[in-house]
Parts: C-alpha cells; structure tokens; sequence
C-alpha cells in the first residue's frame, strides 16, 4: 500500500529522518515503534504530505507520490489522526464528519437531514453508537476519537495513521478502539499506529517497524518477537546503560516540600505528598491527569484554591513564582519552547533570568559577572554553544534543555519540579541529562518528576506517585516500581488502599 | 519544529535589517547630496535632524511598547492632547513651563497606564486598546476647544523648538538627553533586561519571577510621556497649537521602529536602531521634497514601505 524508500528529512540542527525504509500493506496494523525523538512523527508527518522529504521517494497504492500539500495526501487516501484531535467542539458530531464536505440541497444549503442520515450509517458501520446531532464538546476524548476515525471514512480512506491515540485514554476505552481498528483492516484497510507501550503492540499489530535516533532498526512480524527482543531493537542498548543508579534518601530529616490538600480546580482535586532532600520523586499518570497542573499550583503560577505547601520549613502562603524561586524552588516546565525559553534571546540571558537581582548593581547589570555565571553552567553541563551571547533557537533539543538545566539548577537550592525533562532529546542527551538529575539529588536537592514516559520514570525514581483525574491514586516504592503497577493506579477508579500520607 | 524554523526565519531577516539599516541610511544621504550637494551643509543637516527630533522621541517610546509585543495607537492624539493641555493655563510668565510639563507628564502617564492596564489585566489586544484611547483623547480635546484650540503660551515655549543651547538645538539636546536616559534603562538596567525577556516569552517572564503585567503597563507608560514631551516640543517648534499636532505620528513611530530593526513579534532589538528608523523616515521625506515631488508622495512611499515589511513579516511567519 505504502512504500518509502531511504528518506531524509533534517531541520536546522538535528537530523530527524536518517535514510530511512518503510513498507506498510493493505489490511494490516502496522506498529510504528520508537522513543521519544526517534522521528516516528517526522515520518507520519512526510507520509501525511505535512513535510517533504529533503531525499527518498515515497510509493503509494504503487505509483510514485511527491506530495507538496496535506491535502493531496488526504485526496489520495491518507488520513491522520493526530494526538491532538483536530474538530470543532462547538459543532454536532455529523457537521465535523462532514465538515467541508456536507450534503447539500437543491438550493445549495446544507441538507441535515440528509447529513445525520449519513453520519449514523458510517458510526454504525464502526459499530459505535452515538448520538450524531451531540456536540463535540459534550463527548469523552475516547468517543472524539472515533468521530476521528469516522471523518476519515467519509472519503476513500486507504491508509489510516493513529499517532498515540492510547496516550489520552484509559485501557477499557482502549479495548474498544482496537476492536475498531480491527473492523476497519478487515475492510482491507491500511493502519499505522504509533504507540510506546509495548504490550498492545503485541495485542494488536500485525507488524512493527522500529526507529531510534531518526534511524530504521527493523521490520517484523510481531509473531516473531519477543517483548524482550523489541525493548533491545528500541533503546540499543541495555536499561542498566541509560539509567544511572538508584540512591534511597534518608527519610529521617524533615521533607524539604510538603503539599496538604492541594485543590486548584478543575485539574487538581485533594492532593497531599512529601518530597525529601536528596529524593526524585516520580509523579506519573496519563495525559490529563492533572500533574502539570499540581506543578503550576505548588510553584504558584496558577491560583490555588486550598490547601498548604511548606518549603523547607517555610510555609508558601503567598504563592507566587518569584516567592517560590526566592524560597529556592525551581520549575523546569513541560513545553521547552512556549513555557520555557525565550527562543531568540541568547544562551546567557536565558541562564540567568531567574536569578537577575543577583547581578544587578547601583548603574545596571554587571554583565561581565553574568556572563561568568553562564560560562560556569555551559561548561558544568556540558551545553554546545559556541558562546554565552549565542541564541538558543539554533541549539538542538538536548541543548536547549540543558540551559534549562543551567537556569534552574543555578536559582534553586531546595526543590527542583521537572516536567518531561526529556521530551523531544534525542538518546544521548537523555543519558546526560538523567545523570544531571541524580548528581542533583545526590547534592541535596529534592527532585519531583514528571513524565509520561513510563520507562523514565521506572528508571529513575526511587518512589512514585501515580494520579488519575486531579487525585493521587496509589504511591509506588522502591523495588515495587514497574509499568503495569503504575498503569493499573493511572486507570483505577478507587483510591487505592496503599497511599499513606505521612 | 515549525518554530524553529520560522523564527530562524525570522532571525535571518533581522540580522537582514542590522545589515541593510545603516547602509539605508548612507545610501540614502548619497543620493540627497548627489541631487542637492548642499544637502550635506550644516545649516541643512541641522534642520533634518530639529525636524526629526519630535518624531524621534516618539519612536523611542513606541519601541519600548513594541518590544513587548504591544503597540501604541494612541501617541499621535496624545501630542496632540498636550499640545491643547499646554493652552488650557493660559500662561503667559515662562516660569510656568515646568508647571505644564509636569502636569503634561503626569496626565500622559495616567494614558500609559490605563493602556496597559487594560492590555494586561483585561487583556485587549493592543491595536484595540491604544485605538479606542485615541479617539477618547480626540473627543475630550475636541470637547474641549470647541473645535478651534485657543488660549496662549508663553514665550519661552518657543525656544523648546527653535532655541539653541550652545550652538545646538534644543530639541535635539533633549533627544540626546532622554535618548541616553532610555538607552541605559534598556540596555544596562536590570528592568531593561525584564523588558526583553517578558518581550520575548511573556509565559516564560511570568515563571522565572518576573511580573511581567508590570513590565508591559510601564512600557506603556514610557511611550505615552515621550508622546506628551514630544507634543510640547512640536508645538514649540511649529508655533502654533491645533487640533491635530502631531497627526500621523503613530504610523510613522511604528513604521521608524520597524524600518530600525525592532520586530513587531517583541524582544528583539535596540534603541539605535529605532532611532536610525526615526532618521531614515525623515530623510525619505526630505528626498521627496527634493526632487520636487508633491508633498502626497510622501503618502504614497510611506505606505508602500508599511506594504512591503508587512510583506517580508507574513514570509517569516511562514512554516
């Protein structure tokens, strides 16, 4: 169905594609496997027309294709859906199916009637029932999904790509999306799916191809793998390589962070923990579960509805991030370049931002003592950057996130929250950075973790906590620590038993 | 990783301006000499510049609001407005001026304020905010002179606009004065830095400690009193108050600041720059004139300039 032969597709500073094969047939799913980086949607993004490969040619239905638009990827057959859905949430289930394509009247108007009509014969085709004339908006994200997948049945779809869709929904709602899936390849369609969690590859596709650092590693019949073999194919290298080793902390001093009944409505509802000095904390769940926003309200940087946050001894009662940063904590957010950096200032001013009253003197800023600082972080981590005066739009990702590094590990003596430290850092940067954080811990720092990188977090942490819709629903430790644990706390209804809050 | 590139875009097109602004501006007085050697003459250079020097201090204000990602509609009526605010006492002693420049400060900073009070805290778009601020500032000056300004000045208003200090004109001392004065509040201050760092990611300002609503409504604030000083300058320098001092002075701040390199995205660029913006724009104007064409042509090239840096913007905004 589709063929790519020895694509390439690099941006300024990073090779995202690296001569790479892929082949996909009729009537099969098809796994897209990698880490974060790995360029699985770089590759999705080429076949959907949304880039164009700097080499390689692509075969679709066996002629040769150079798309130079989504759209005529999307005329020839080819559907996305991406994590974030694209629909209206304002309008009716049919009116999204059809949008841009509604049957009209005689005198041009939309026929709606007609239009549900339709819309039901196509949701009843997927065997799923809803209702077509309910709005977006009043739907599960699992039931927008497939209104998704329904879009795409509107037109002549030949090959259907599903980026993550299992990373926003809870395992029962993903049960039924593979049974849709399964109607759909019997029909002979073509389905890529793109996931990281190993086991409902091996539920549901048919084959795999795997990427690592922008690279073809293979392609196989999943019948023929073991979960073992493909973890190998991912990473390249042993767990034991990437990780560096746990350290318990002493739990006996006091915890240098203490939240109690933290509630910032809507996405945090009741959540108590301690952080110890020296300790990196996991915080995990699915996308949605509110982690980030538990970050936001410890760090002040959203209101709090209640609750109490000590730092240090120091009761945050006024929260906001100045008073945290000056309270020595410090918050690495998830989105690098919207959150995170100011992308066409340089290196030096991104470094020191937080910390400016400590250069400032009586006639302005002491830039010499500021560029020494910056010097001091780039050279600590390690960051290429030619000079501190060097803007850091035209750094890579890795890099990128090692000034971040720099900025926070400068301003903050107590705690340091990271949100996704690793996202979108290739391998070697992920090593670096994972021994940045425990060399952190191991200095006396307390390290909460945020990540939805579930093999991060088992790699890292030495205790975790697992959130499902604003609450904390189970507290894993030490050895107990695995995937499937964390991932029954992240889908469980209840409050599980083990929490103890001391 | 669309970011990425565009604002690389974006990058080269502004180390694109730092190349083509100064070379503008040679290129710019070699044509005016070849045309009119006299161009060149002291006495003449001296005019350009008294000439620029009102529209400079705008420009200086209208940058600081740019690099914040706002913009300021409102500085024309405001000139204006002070122009009038300048008649209303009625003064006749010269010692009265400091007392209408301080009442001209203090009434323009109350502008600036509920500018960027209502951009930050209400959250209106910039355009919308500084342009209803405008046609407020209109009505009430209107309200007031009942259609024609009157009252007097006193005397010594004047030499704000022609007089010398040592040989060199006042209004540009003043220029070099508050030139200087924002330069280092920009460029060496710690609250400069916070301007460009808030101009550059107002999220990331906000959590890395900086209040950033702040930093913006002071912005505001800065343009708004350079528009009220500058409105006294210009009234000195023509002689004469009427409803519209000053008008068009927004476009041409906005289009000086751009021309100097100052990105309309926010953080990124200089107070030299700006200024050099100020100085070409006038300097376009003054070739206008002559190689004798009509005054209205100056219309005509001022807008094809707005055209084609909007241009080479939506480019860069480009995937």
């Amino acid at each position: 169905m589709i063929k790519l032969e020895r694509i390439s597709k690099g941006f300024p500073g990073v090779k995202s594609l690296d001569d790479v094969d892929f082949e996909a047939s009729a009537g099969e799913i098809h796994a897209l496997l990698g880490e974060n980086g790995a360029g699985k949607s770089t590759l999705i993004k080429t076949i959907a027309g949304v880039y164009i490969a700097d080499n390689g040619v692509i075969y679709f239905d066996g002629k040769k294709c150079r798309w130079s638009s989504p759209k005529q990827a999307k005329d020839s057959g080819i559907h996305v859906i991406y994590q974030e859905l694209m629909l209206f949430p304002e309008l009716s289930i049919a009116e999204n199916i059809f949008v841009g394509s509604a049957p009209l009247t005689r005198l041009g108007t939309i026929n709606y009637r007609l239009m549900y009509e339709r819309a039901d014969e196509i949701l009843n085709k997927l065997g799923h029932k809803l209702d077509p004339k309910s709005l977006i908006k009043d739907l599960s994200i699992a039931d927008q999904q497939m209104v998704e997948i329904a879009k795409s049945l509107v037109g002549d779809v030949k090959l259907l790509v599903l980026d993550e869709p299992t990373a926003v929904i809870s395992g029962r709602e993903s049960e039924i999306l593979f049974d849709r899936m399964k109607i759909l390849r019997n029909e002979g369609i073509c389905i890529i799916y793109i996931s990281h969690r190993l086991e409902e590859i091996f539920s549901i596709a048919d084959r795999v191809t795997v990427l690592k650092d922008g690279k073809f590693v293979g392609c196989h019949k999943v019948k023929e793998l073991s979960h073992d073999l493909l973890v190998g194919m991912m990473v390249g290298r042993e767990l034991s390589d990437i990780f560096p080793k746990k350290k318990f902390p002493s739990f006996e001093a006091a915890p240098v962070l203490t939240v109690r009944n933290l509630l910032a409505l809507p996405k945090v509802k009741d959540v108590s923990f301690d952080l110890y000095a020296g300790e990196i904390l996991g915080l995990a769940g699915l996308v949605g579960a509110g982690r980030s926003e538990v970050a936001h309200a410890v760090f002040g940087s959203t209101t709090r509805s209640d609750g109490a946050v000590t730092l240090g001894g120091v009761p945050l009662d006024v929260p906001s991030p100045r008073e945290s940063i000056d309270q020595g904590l410090g918050f690495l957010t998830e989105d690098r370049k919207g959150e995170g950096l100011m992308m066409l200032l340089d290196a030096s001013v991104n470094i020191t931002a937080p910390m400016l009253s400590e250069f400032t003197t009586i006639i302005g800023l002491d830039r010499s003592r500021e560029k020494q600082a910056a010097e001091d972080e780039i050279r600590r981590y390690r960051i290429a950057v030619p000079y501190p005066g060097f803007d850091v739009n035209k750094l890579s990702g890795g890099n990128q996130q090692k000034i971040l590094f720099g900025r926070w590990t400068r301003a903050c003596r107590r705690v340091l929250i990271l949100d996704e430290p690793t996202r979108g850092v290739d391998v070697g940067a992920k090593v670096e950075i994972y021994e940045i954080i425990r060399k952190l811990a191991d200095e006396g720092l307390g390290i909460l973790v945020i990540s939805s990188d579930l093999p991060e977090i088992v790699g890292l942490c030495t205790r975790v906590l697992v959130m499902r819709e604003g609450q904390i629903t189970g507290e894993v430790n030490g050895t107990d620590i695995n995937e499937e644990l964390i991932m029954k706390y992240a889908t469980a209804a209840k409050k599980a038993p083990s929490v103890s809050v001391t | 990783m669309n970011a990425i590139s565009s604002v690389g875009i974006l990058r080269t097109n502004f180390q694109f301006c730092q190349v083509i602004i100064p070379l503008a501006l040679f290129g710019l007085i070699a044509v005016a000499t070849i045309l009119k050697p006299s161009f060149l003459s002291l006495n003449n250079i001296q005019d350009i510049l008294t000439q620029a020097a009102p529209l400079a201090l705008v420009v200086l204000g209208q940058a600081f609001v740019i690099l914040v990602r706002g913009l300021d509609l409102s500085v024309a009526s405001l000139m204006a407005s002070s122009a009038v605010l300048a008649t209303a006492f009625n003064a006749t002693s010269d010692a009265m001026i400091p007392v209408i420049f301080a009442a001209t400060v203090l009434v323009s900073a109350c502008v600036g304020l509920i500018n960027g009070m209502l951009v930050t805290k209400r959250n209106v778009s910039p355009f919308l905010a500084t342009l209803a601020m405008m046609i407020v500032l209109q009505g009430v000056r209107f309200y007031y002179t009942q259609g024609a300004p009157y009252g007097s000045l006193p005397e010594g208003f004047r030499f704000l606009g022609v007089g010398r200090i040592a040989g060199i004109p006042v209004n540009i001392c003043a220029f070099c004065v508050c030139f200087c004065f924002l330069c280092w509040l920009l460029h060496k201050s710690s609250f400069g830095r916070m301007i460009y760092i808030t101009g550059g990611n107002p999220t990331s300002a906000k959590l890395v400690g900086i209040n950033a609503d702040r930093v913006t409504i002071f912005c505001y604030v800065i343009s708004s009193v350079m528009a009220g000083i500058a409105g006294l300058f210009l009234v000195g320098f023509v002689g004469t108050v009427d409803n519209w001092v000053g008008r068009g002075y927004e476009i041409d701040a906005i289009v000086a600041c751009v021309l100097g390199g100052i990105m309309l995205t926010g953080g990124k660029g200089t107070l030299w720059g700006a200024a050099t913006g100020a100085l070409i724009l006038i300097l376009i104007f003054n070739v206008v004139i002559i190689l004798g064409l009509p005054v209205q042509a100056q219309l005509i090239i001022k807008g094809i300039i707005i055209i084609v840096i909007a241009a080479l913007f939506s480019r860069a905004n480009e995937p």
